[in-house]
């Protein structure tokens, strides 16, 4: 189970990572809210948009898009977590999609939620040599 | 033998007149609602909004549209 600091971490990343999102909310397995970004209804209407998913072929969903005039609504589920979305209408879907698994995926490993838009390690450039470093006896000159 | 200028023009002009109504129809399209489910394994399945799925999908996404404007 992730911690909840963890979950409100992964809905923070999500509003940085996706300009058309308006909220999200990340569930555990039974369908509670772990973290949201603001009001008393998500619980509610993420369980009961999951369920009528689940219920549409009675198979549980890994995904789910409904696109409607007033906006964009979005499901996925990920180890064991879930979280729904909503963005304005015409999102990029697919981008979106990903987010939320790659954000959920993060989560459900438990070691936080890392900010991959960084550039890692080996993609840093090269910090230039200073002049306090030119003094500096080299192994040539050893 | 080189066509006639007006003919050009004819064309040129059909030919936009071609893209903006193809434009008008893929707007359509997408502005159309529509819902999709995707199972493990890659599967995925489109729901109309005149079907019991559809509209319970519909119904219950309004609602969590509702629930990002609180």
């Amino acid at each position: 189970m992730p911690r909840r600091a963890d979950a409100e971490l992964a809905v923070a990343r999500m509003g940085e990572m996706s300009p058309d999102l308006r909220g999200c909310a990340v569930l555990d397995g039974y369908g509670n809210v772990l973290a949201s970004s603001g009001g008393s209804s998500w619980e509610r209407a993420g369980r009961a948009f999951l369920e009528a998913a689940d219920s549409a072929d009675g198979e549980r969903v890994s995904q789910a898009h409904v696109a409607t005039e007033d906006g964009e609504a979005f499901a996925v589920r990920e180890g064991g977590l879930a979280m729904v979305a909503v963005s304005d209408r015409f999102a990029l879907a697919s981008l979106m999609l990903f987010d939320m698994r790659t954000v959920l995926r993060d989560l459900a490993r438990g070691d936080g939620v890392p900010d991959r838009r960084a550039p890692g390690p080996a993609e840093q450039a090269p910090v230039p040599p200073t002049p306090a470093d030119a003094s500096l006896p080299t192994e040539a000159s050893t | 033998m080189t066509p006639k200028p007006h003919r050009l023009l004819l064309d040129r002009v059909s030919s936009y007149a071609d893209e903006a109504g193809a434009y008008v129809r893929r707007r359509r399209m997408t502005r159309k609602p529509f819902a999709r489910v995707g199972y493990p394994g890659g599967r995925a399945a489109a729901y109309e909004p005149e079907t019991e799925a559809g509209r319970n999908l519909f119904l219950a996404a309004s609602e969590l549209i509702e629930a990002a404007r609180s």
